[in-house]
Formats: structure tokens, C-alpha cells, sequence
């Protein structure tokens, strides 16, 4: 796994880079995109595949291990806990963009837009997704 | 030229440190003035071993001058420096050898061609990474043979990064770096930053208004204003814990009391409103219907700190 294709970083976010990174491990493993004993990149690789201080890597992956998401293996590369074989169901993958859509409709709400109007933004955005 | 490259005789290394790592940087009560104008106004300031600070401030906040006053380039008027526990007028050629700078207005020979340069800096030093040199000069792509004077200002700056990597420094002193840099050249010297840090630990401070940059690699960042170092935190934990809250006076103050709130700063608002920037380890209980909370990034927590 290429570590630059798998991790995206976006600088000036009110979300600092561990927890994106936290964050996008916890979508994978939900959507099956990662699963039971798939190693991760070292904490160097990433770091210099990013470009990002080896402190906030080290951060996020000890986040994930205490979450039981990864398990460390001494002297080898994290890897994702055996328990998450496949994917999590749509129910509970769902949950996992509330966060996001939380802001978002927070953001509809003070903008004073319709519902109809915010959800068929978001319809035409997935759409344009799967397109490409 | 710089006062960190006159060493002259051949530099043994220091004993090693005692168990507890000791700050590479210690600055204490540091007063500089030009003429009447007071720039650094009584600053403390200290940088441990391994941390990548990133100096925010200001243009004219005196960012270059701090850190010309760090190095012992320049006369303060009061208080201390002291690099790897040495006062910074009286550094041996060891010590000497364990620091390196990138000044932002380059400081290489013009008549020099980038050869000859490193030849000249390689006899200053005990160690010298000839294999990092030769990497850093094939990828950067900086004519050997040509004089500095033709270089353009990225090969320059670029150039004047490769010779204060050179002999592997312990604290690297960076002034705007990559100002002259296209973003792939920006991303590539971050990348060997991040490999300094990895392979040896280096102890680096650099200042820049490139944030993005800042972001990535500066997990420690610290902001200047006054004359002062008015906060120095790691950048993930300012993320998360500063908040910008709005509200009724009355309603603000007694958030920031209920719930132990640290006040970074305070600015007025309209009719019995004001702004203001808390910090917050454990988390906010519920927030006041009256009271907006805004999480910041780091553009937001420049614009509010400095």
C-alpha cells in the first residue's frame, strides 16, 4: 500500500492531522477497505511519504491501538485487529458521517436553506463521486 | 558571515548528556533594542532536543532578530542564551559545530561556485555527510560549476540548506526557507527535515508564512507578538482545545468561570458582546444558548495570536 495514496492530509482544517488520519483509518476499516491483519505503513514511512512530524503519526496510531482498531506487534508494522474481518453494516457505517453532517446542517441552518435545497447539494455531490 | 562556521580546529565531540535530555536553546529575559525601539522585550523562550518548532509572527514582529540574537549574531541589551548549555558568546568549536542556519537573506560566497562553497565549509567541520551532500545536490538539481552569483534564488536557497544540513547539526536554525521554493521543492525539503528529525533527532526552529508547511512538520508552534513569545504549544492540542466564543459579556465571563477557561485574548464586540479566545483542556460543559463557539485552524489562530 502505497502510503501518499491511502492517507490524505488537508492542511489548514480545524481538524489537526492525527485526527484525520485517526479518522480515516476508522472509515476504512468500517467499509471494509481495510481488514483483519493488513499491515499499515511504519510510522517513518508515513511520516516521510507525508511529509509530517513522526510525533502526530506515532499519535494517531497509538489513538487506533487504544481503540482496539490496530494491534502493535513488537518490532513489526501495526496491523489491523483480527476482529474486523469484513466490513461494518451500512447502519453502523452510516453513523460515521454524523459528525460531518452535523457541521454541515449546522452550516444549512445559518445560511437558512431548505432542507429539499442542502439535500440535493449533497445528492448531486455523491453523484458527481461515483463518476469519476 | 555567520559567527556558527568559524570554527577553525579540528572539534571533539561533547560528553554525552545525562539522562534527562537538556533544552538545546535556553533564551532568558532576552531585551533587544534598535535605537530607541524596543524588538525582543524581556523573551524566554526554550527548545528541547528532538522538537520542530515553528516561529510565527508578524512581518516586523522581529522573528529574524530572535533568532539572529539565538545564534549570538546579534548584541542584546539584556539577558541570556545559552545553546547546549553554553552562553552563546562564548560557544566552544564543538558546540560551534552542532548548530546549523539557513538566514534568509543568503549569506553564500557569489564569486563561489556551489563546489567550491562546500569545499571550503567541509574543512570547518569534524563531520561532514558527504553521501547526504552528493543525494541533496543530484536531486535539487544545483549546478556544481557555475558561480552562486548565477544560481537562481531557489537553487540558492537550496543550496544554502544543503551546506547547514551538511554536518549533520543538532539544532537547525531556519529563516523563511522556502520562500523562493515552488510547492514540489517546499514538499521535498519538509521530507528531509522530517528525515533529520527521524534519523538523529535534530532540535529545529524555523520561521515561515507558508502555514501549510508549518502544519505538517511543526508539531510544536509558537507564536510571537510584543516583543514576547506569547504561546508555544504543541499545533494538534491548540486545534483541539482553542476555542473562539462569542457572546454577551456576562454570559462569556461566567462560562470562562464555571468551566476554568484560559483567556488567550479578549477583543470587544458591539452593544455588551465581546470575542474571546479560550483554551480548554478538559472540554467545555454545555455552551450558553447565547454563546457561539467556533473551532480555529491555524490561519485563525495566527490572525487571533499575533
Amino acid at each position: 500500500m502505497s502510503p501518499d495514496d491511502f492517507f490524505r492530509i488537508n492542511t489548514g482544517s480545524t481538524e489537526p492531522i492525527y485526527r484525520q488520519l485517526v479518522e480515516q483509518v476508522r472509515r476504512r476499516v468500517a467499509g471494509g477497505q481495510l481488514t483483519a491483519g493488513q499491515e499499515l505503513p511504519s510510522v517513518r514511512e508515513l511520516a516521510q511519504a507525508l511529509a509530517v512530524h513522526p510525533m502526530t503519526i506515532s499519535k494517531a496510531y497509538s489513538l487506533l491501538e487504544a481503540e482496539g482498531l490496530l494491534e502493535r506487534r513488537r518490532g513489526l508494522a501495526m496491523r489491523v485487529a483480527p476482529q474486523f474481518s469484513r466490513a461494518q453494516s451500512s447502519a453502523s457505517r452510516v453513523e460515521l458521517l454524523r459528525p460531518t453532517l452535523g457541521r454541515a446542517a449546522a452550516e444549512a441552518r445559518q445560511l437558512e436553506l431548505p432542507t429539499a435545497k442542502v439535500l440535493q447539494l449533497f445528492e448531486q455531490i455523491l453523484n458527481e463521486g461515483a463518476a469519476e | 558571515m555567520s559567527a556558527v562556521i568559524t570554527t577553525s580546529s579540528p572539534a571533539s565531540h561533547p560528553a554525552p548528556d545525562l539522562a534527562l535530555p537538556s533544552p538545546s536553546a535556553v533564551l532568558r529575559d532576552l531585551q533587544l533594542n534598535y535605537g530607541s525601539q524596543p524588538v525582543l522585550m524581556g523573551l524566554n523562550w526554550q527548545l528541547l532536543p528532538g522538537q520542530v518548532v515553528g516561529l510565527l509572527g508578524r512581518n516586523g514582529a522581529g522573528k529574524t532578530s530572535l533568532l539572529e540574537a539565538l545564534l549570538g549574531l546579534r548584541e542584546t541589551q539584556a539577558g541570556s542564551v545559552h545553546l547546549f548549555g553554553q552562553p552563546v558568546a562564548q560557544l566552544d568549536d564543538a558546540c560551534r559545530a552542532r548548530i546549523g542556519y539557513v538566514p534568509q537573506q543568503s549569506d553564500l560566497f557569489d564569486g563561489f561556485t556551489a563546489n567550491q562553497l562546500l569545499a571550503y565549509f567541509r574543512s570547518f567541520y569534524p563531520r561532514w555527510n558527504e553521501a547526504k551532500v552528493e543525494g541533496l545536490m543530484a536531486r535539487w538539481d544545483i549546478p556544481r560549476d557555475k558561480p552562486i552569483a548565477k544560481l537562481s534564488g531557489g537553487q540558492q536557497q537550496r543550496l544554502s540548506i544543503i551546506r547547514a544540513l551538511a554536518h549533520e547539526p543538532d539544532l537547525l536554525v531556519l529563516d523563511e526557507p522556502v520562500a523562493s521554493l515552488d510547492p514540489a521543492g517546499r514538499r521535498d525539503f519538509l521530507r528531509e527535515l522530517v528525515e533529520q528529525v527521524l534519523d538523529r533527532g535534530t532540535t529545529v526552529v524555523f520561521s515561515t508564512h507558508i502555514l501549510s508547511d508549518l502544519e505538517r512538520v511543526a508539531f510544536n508552534v509558537a507564536f510571537m507578538a510584543e516583543g514576547r513569545i506569547a504561546l508555544q504549544a504543541p499545533l494538534d492540542e491548540l486545534i483541539d482545545e482553542v476555542r473562539a466564543l462569542s457572546g454577551p459579556t456576562a454570559a462569556l465571563q461566567g462560562l470562562i468561570a464555571s468551566d476554568g477557561l484560559k483567556v488567550l485574548s479578549r477583543r470587544p464586540l458591539e452593544s455588551g458582546r465581546e470575542r474571546c479566545l479560550v483554551r480548554s483542556v478538559q472540554g467545555m460543559s454545555g455552551l450558553p444558548p447565547s454563546v457561539l463557539s467556533e473551532a480555529l485552524n491555524l490561519e485563525d489562530l495566527f490572525m487571533e495570536l499575533t
